[in-house]
């Protein structure tokens, strides 16, 4: 008998073919984080991005508009680009130094005559077309050159993800992480909208927001989130947030949504973060976070630091106390929220290989895990529909 | 398209710009909305009798969709149609309308996600002005870019309507003139002065660059006009699909695949000079590798600059120039491998 995590089989979180499965059908086929609109500043500029099988590149153009392409030459497949750059006005493969122009059209096969005496029809021959968008200030790639539009994809819950304006904010680049949790991604998913555990895992961490007034739902496969500031922290809000304001007052609280597939979103009345989840295999994640703060003065932020100090001075601190820490490094005694849902996803995984393994009934602040699930399996039979 | 007239009452008749313009808004029957619908863009053929003569004039539509339908007709000097217009049409009175057709339109999509940056100068404004209420109507999530070229501020048709927009739509609609004489007392500073040139357009794109990126440019002035801004744009790698011009008053004559003329070329290569001839269908590369001799040269495609080389006499059209920059080309150099002759003497050298 098929052992059950709630909807999703327990397979779903350990198999190589339920991994090979989300990776044909949800990564390669949705639109994926590609970085910040600042990554492709100039025309010229390029990155690329692996989002589920296709390797696509995005590059400027001199009328500063962004091109997709799929990151392969035309001639034996090689990437043409590495991560990220700057060229001129052409893009070389270094094989054979196959050119194209940075509309995708093939215009320059080096000894072209001698090697092709038959010719070749450079005109059939350009690299293929992805599409990009920018959103909220994040780059966005989709495999499909016609694909349905951001609009479209994220529109109706567009209006639920808080009054930021990414694109005014400026990134924190101390705050930039990429980091590896040996966990399924449905786990991290599952953890990021988990609201029951918020309480009670980081019950010394996260308690400047009143999660018992939380309200979230859905739109699609996209979460929602938002919760407003505990009692104690709302008391003079504005002295006790710890870096200057990103939102128009009287706006407060917490937008946590998680798009889909994996694409979180934290932002509060100073901050504006992202939580990017990428797969790499059955029992491996790589999560990004980068932040944006608002775009004011270092002598902004001081004042702010120093309004704020006598609230941040005793906030917080470990779950549990030093005498019941296993060491030092024991994520349980760091008083870090990070740290706490890294192990508590890392030990939920630990368990699933287990025979002896049976979920328990799912609290009500745990409805937006069944619902995430649920949107898997819908995602993933309308995908196998269409081929 | 339907051929026949249908005769419609004018509703209201509104001077615009001092009464140097007139919007003539019409009665629609709810039985000819469809047949006389239109799309943001478009125009409509007008027919009058005057001095005896049958005249037909096409005037865009100057608004959405959804809206009245409404033309708005700026004067010509010593124009027979638009005097009249101007003069004698009044509320009540009716005029033959054809159904409303034309290329230049854009349909606007709930779904879409676009920016579109209009240019326009003068009456240009007129099916721009439909368009730009569609987009901000019917499409939430894409964003209106207008940059306007007119004489001076008493000269803006629809001026304080689109300051309105401007004001009512500031997170999607940026509206910014250029005016070629501005009149000191009233306008302190418009955007640019001058015309709606290469400059402009390149400033305007820097300072607003697109944020949604399926991007659309809509043009509509005089034929010089949507000319110039037609190559400013090509000259930043604008897709030509993503284009759309019309223009009013004088043709377009956009020049899409030169070919060169026989010439006689004076080439100085490594110290030496050489007479070349050039065949109307050869590049100068060509003509002066036939000649046996041996320039620099690689990828024959105006991407690597290998075979650049300085014009000091006469004229070439390059056909690509992707290895220049704009103030190479200032400076005199070409890319021998794009180049055909259009002046019949030349002069180029390899070792400047």
């Amino acid at each position: 008998m098929t052992r059950m995590y709630h909807h999703l089989p327990v397979d779903a979180y350990t198999s190589q073919d339920w991994f090979d499965r989300e990776q044909r059908l949800i990564f390669s086929r949705t639109w994926r984080y590609a970085g910040l609109a600042e990554d492709v500043p100039e025309p010229g500029h390029f990155v690329s991005v692996q989002a589920g099988l296709n390797n696509i590149f995005i590059v400027m153009g001199r009328d500063h508009r962004l091109r997709a392409f799929h990151n392969i030459c035309r001639h034996r497949g090689t990437q043409l680009i590495r991560a990220v750059g700057k060229t001129q006005k052409a893009l070389t493969c270094p094989y054979h130094d196959w050119t194209y122009d940075l509309e995708g059209n093939l215009i320059s096969v080096p000894d072209e005559a001698k090697e092709y005496p038959n010719g070749v029809d450079k005109s059939c021959l350009g690299l293929k077309p992805a599409s990009v968008d920018i959103w909220r200030g994040m780059l966005f790639v989709h495999p499909d050159p016609n694909p349905p539009s951001l609009a479209e994809w994220l529109g109706a819950v567009d209006p639920l993800l808080g009054p930021h304006k990414p694109e005014e904010l400026v990134e924190y680049p101390d705050a930039r992480r990429s980091y590896e949790i040996k966990a399924n991604w449905k786990i991290v998913v599952e953890n990021y909208i988990d609201v029951y555990h918020l309480s009670h895992l980081h019950s010394n961490t996260l308690h400047m927001y009143d999660h018992a007034r939380a309200e979230y739902g859905w739109k699609g496969p996209h979460y929602h989130f938002w919760e407003p500031p505990a009692p104690d922290y709302a008391t003079n809000l504005e002295k006790n947030l710890p870096t200057p304001r990103v939102i128009p007052e009287p706006h407060i609280g917490a937008w946590v949504p998680m798009l889909f597939p994996g694409i979180g979103l934290g932002a509060g009345e100073d901050s504006w973060n992202i939580f990017i989840i990428t797969p790499l295999g059955p029992d491996l994640t790589r999560v990004e976070n980068r932040t944006k703060l608002a775009n004011a003065s270092g002598w902004e932020f001081q004042k702010q630091e120093w309004s704020s100090w006598s609230f941040w001075k005793d906030f917080g601190g470990p779950k549990y106390p030093d005498s019941d820490a296993t060491g030092e490094d024991d994520p349980m005694a760091s008083g870090d929220f990070t740290a706490e849902d890294i192990y508590a996803c890392e030990q939920q995984q630990k368990s699933l290989t287990s025979p002896f393994f049976e979920v328990g009934p799912a609290a009500n602040g745990e409805s937006p895990v069944v619902r995430h699930q649920q949107a898997i399996l819908d995602f993933l039979e309308t995908q196998e529909a269409g081929t | 398209m339907n051929p026949d007239f249908f005769s419609l009452k004018v509703s209201e008749i509104r001077p615009e710009i001092k009464g140097k313009a007139t919007s003539v808004t019409f009665d629609l029957p709810a039985s000819l909305a469809k047949t006389l619908g239109w799309q943001a863009g478009q125009h409509v053929t007008l027919r009058f009798h005057l001095n005896e003569k049958e005249q037909r004039r096409s005037y865009s539509i100057s608004n959405p969709p959804g809206a009245p339908l409404r033309i708005t007709v700026k004067r010509v000097a010593g124009g027979l149609v638009s005097n009249h217009i101007g003069d004698h049409l009044k509320p009540g009175d009716t005029v033959d309308v054809m159904p409303p057709f034309g290329q230049f339109s854009l349909t606007p999509d709930p779904l879409k996600r676009r920016t579109h940056y209009f240019f326009g100068a003068g009456s240009g404004i007129t099916p721009l002005f439909a368009m730009i209420n569609a987009v901000l109507k019917e499409e939430p999530h894409s964003v209106a870019h207008l940059i306007y070229g007119n004489a001076d501020g008493e000269n803006i048709i629809f001026g304080e309507e689109l300051d309105n927009l401007a004001r009512d739509h500031a997170a999607r609609f940026t509206l910014r003139h250029v005016l070629s004489a501005p009149s000191l007392w009233r306008w302190s500073s418009p955007w640019r002065k001058g015309r709606v040139d290469a400059d402009a357009i390149k400033a305007a794109v820097m300072e607003t660059p697109p944020v949604a990126q399926d991007v659309q440019y809509w043009i509509c002035g005089p034929g010089a006009m949507n000319t110039e801004v037609n190559n400013a744009l090509m000259a930043l790698d604008v897709p030509a699909n993503r284009i759309h011009a019309e223009s009013f008053g004088g043709a377009a004559a956009p020049a899409s695949s030169v070919t060169g003329i026989a010439a006689n070329a004076k080439v100085d290569l490594g110290g030496a000079t050489y007479e070349v001839p050039v065949a109307a269908d050869q590049t100068l590369l060509n003509a002066i590798l036939s000649a046996g001799l041996t320039p620099p040269f690689s990828c024959q495609s105006g991407v690597c600059g290998a075979c650049k080389a300085r014009l000091t006499n006469g004229r070439v059209h390059m056909h690509a120039r992707m290895a220049l920059e704009d103030s190479d080309v200032a400076r005199g150099d070409i890319l021998s491998c794009q180049s055909v002759a259009t002046s019949d003497e030349l002069s180029i050298s390899f070792d400047k």
